[in-house]
């Protein structure tokens, strides 16, 4: 796992945090249509993630922390 | 005085417990209390009092039932007993003769779950200063539960219904029985390791005593040394647990939990498409506002009217002409003024008064010099003699043989020294 890419959260952070400025007004028109382009590309980033539906597959942690595929036994359960 | 309706104590000691005893509810009684004053006598009979919030009722328990009990009563504990109730003649007082009795398991774990609310309270482990915030879209998330049953089932469902984006890890744990504790404060500790965003801890519903290991100290301080953000989500909504209290959040279910900590994917989605719009009113209120500061200024009347720049400046000059002219007219008026003014006065007009006074001072000086003038006396008949052009005023200045001329009126006498002779004139003489 690389670092680089900020996370979902992170994204929607920066989003939020240039919707104040933009909104409180203080910053000039060049910076703002530079931020506004910014925050565009993000907004687009995080809905795209949240419109490409993969299943994360779900992990188990096994006592010596070796991590491996976990599939619920959907029908025995119940 | 009649004395025989009078009763003696011992007859009505007696009635009572003949009521007592032919009451069939308290010859098998099931009494639920708290041991207090518990004495043993070597007998092997047990004396007591049991008690709860309202009442107190003294028990006896004798040695041939007291034998048989699988514990060791003291005071404090919270029994479940039965036993026939009657009244004991010699003291007057009624009591429970115990025929059996049992540690009552839920009121003791009631017990050390207030002791132990109470001592971790005062320690600040349920401070609120400590909780950490949970991520609002937490992307990794642990979960501490039993890898079969409702719990995990209900907890992996519902995050991947709501915000499939999550990736879980499940941490297997025990999650009753007395090896549970133990097992659930290790299952922490290794989650905490793993570095994610979120963790939850948890289990279906169950009696009170298959909850209780989220009720246990170990479990308390491993949630509270934990620094990944927690949730609990033990049992069901009316079930709180010690790990309720410690933990960051606590979730009234497992589902509730997931519901707690995942955002919903269509709620984000929502919110981001509102944020979009944001971003675009923001945007366009931002170049509408300039838009008009633009127009404002391209209308603004020195734009749109550039004459009106030199015009002004015209207009400045004219004044300064107009003031100017003013000026030197002005000035022109007053030196006309002043020389009317000078026109018109006395000196001006008879400029003689300034020297007609002088002119008479003169002419009398004239005619005072006049008098005085030494020719005058030639004209009486006397010479001035010159010798080389030089008045002689000194009669040794002169020799015999000198060449004199005397200035008379009409003209001059040349002559030679013939003789110089000294002589004084008298005063008579002078005075003329």
């Amino acid at each position: 796992m690389t670092k680089q890419e900020p996370t979902f959260e992170e994204k929607v952070t920066s989003l939020e945090k240039i919707i104040s400025e933009l909104e409180n007004g203080s910053i000039g028109l060049e910076e703002s249509i530079e931020k506004y382009a910014e925050a565009v590309k993000l907004a687009k980033e995080c809905d795209e993630k949240l419109k490409k539906i993969e299943e994360k597959v779900n992990k188990i942690v096994s006592e010596n922390g070796q991590v491996e595929d976990f599939e619920l036994k959907e029908e025995s359960e119940k | 005085m009649n004395q025989s309706k009078y009763l003696t104590i011992g007859a009505l000691t007696k009635y009572l417990k003949y009521k007592f005893d032919h009451d069939e509810h308290l010859q098998k009684v099931y009494l639920k209390g708290e041991i207090s004053n518990f004495k043993e006598h070597q007998t092997g009979h047990m004396y007591f009092s049991l008690k709860d919030e309202q009442s107190k009722i003294n028990a006896i328990m004798f040695a041939s039932s007291a034998k048989k009990l699988n514990f060791h009563p003291k005071n404090g504990d919270k029994v479940l007993v039965t036993g026939r109730v009657t009244v004991y003649e010699i003291t007057g007082s009624y009591q429970i003769y115990v025929e059996d009795m049992e540690e009552d398991g839920i009121g003791n774990l009631y017990i050390a779950f207030e002791k132990l609310k109470k001592e971790l309270a005062k320690e600040g482990l349920f401070d609120q200063k400590y909780k950490k915030p949970i991520p609002k879209i937490p992307t990794k998330i642990g979960i501490i539960t039993a890898p079969v049953g409702a719990a995990i089932k209900d907890i992996l469902s519902t995050i991947h219904r709501r915000f499939p984006l999550c990736e879980t890890y499940l941490f297997p744990c025990l999650v009753q029985g007395e090896f549970a504790k133990e097992d659930i404060a290790k299952k922490i500790k290794q989650a905490d390791q793993f570095h994610l965003d979120c963790l939850i801890v948890g289990r279906g519903g169950g009696s009170i005593e298959d909850l209780w290991p989220f009720n246990e100290e170990i479990v308390a301080r491993a949630i509270f040394a934990c620094q990944t953000p927690i949730v609990s989500a033990v049992g069901h909504e009316i079930d709180f647990t010690i790990a309720d209290f410690v933990a960051d959040l606590r979730a009234p279910t497992p589902t509730g939990a997931a519901e707690m900590v995942v955002p919903n994917r269509l709620d984000l989605q929502k919110m981001l498409y509102q944020y979009q719009i944001r971003l675009q009113e923001s945007i366009l209120k931002k170049i509408h506002i300039q838009k008009i500061k633009l127009d404002t200024l391209a209308n603004s009347f020195v734009l749109k009217n550039p004459s009106f720049q030199y015009e002004t400046k015209k207009q400045y000059i004219d004044t300064l002409m107009e003031t100017l002219r003013k000026d030197i007219s002005y000035r022109l008026d007053m030196t006309k003024n002043k020389w009317d003014h000078i026109k018109e006065s006395v000196i001006f007009k008879t400029p003689e008064v300034l020297y007609q006074k002088s002119q008479e001072q003169l002419k009398t000086a004239l005619v005072k010099l006049h008098l005085l003038n030494p020719l005058n006396v030639l004209e009486r008949g006397y010479a001035i003699p010159y010798m080389e052009n030089k008045i002689i005023t000194n009669l040794q200045e002169v020799k015999k043989g000198d060449l004199v001329s005397f200035q008379m009126q009409e003209g001059k006498i040349l002559s030679k020294v013939v003789e110089v002779k000294e002589e004084t004139y008298d005063e008579t003489r002078t005075n003329l």
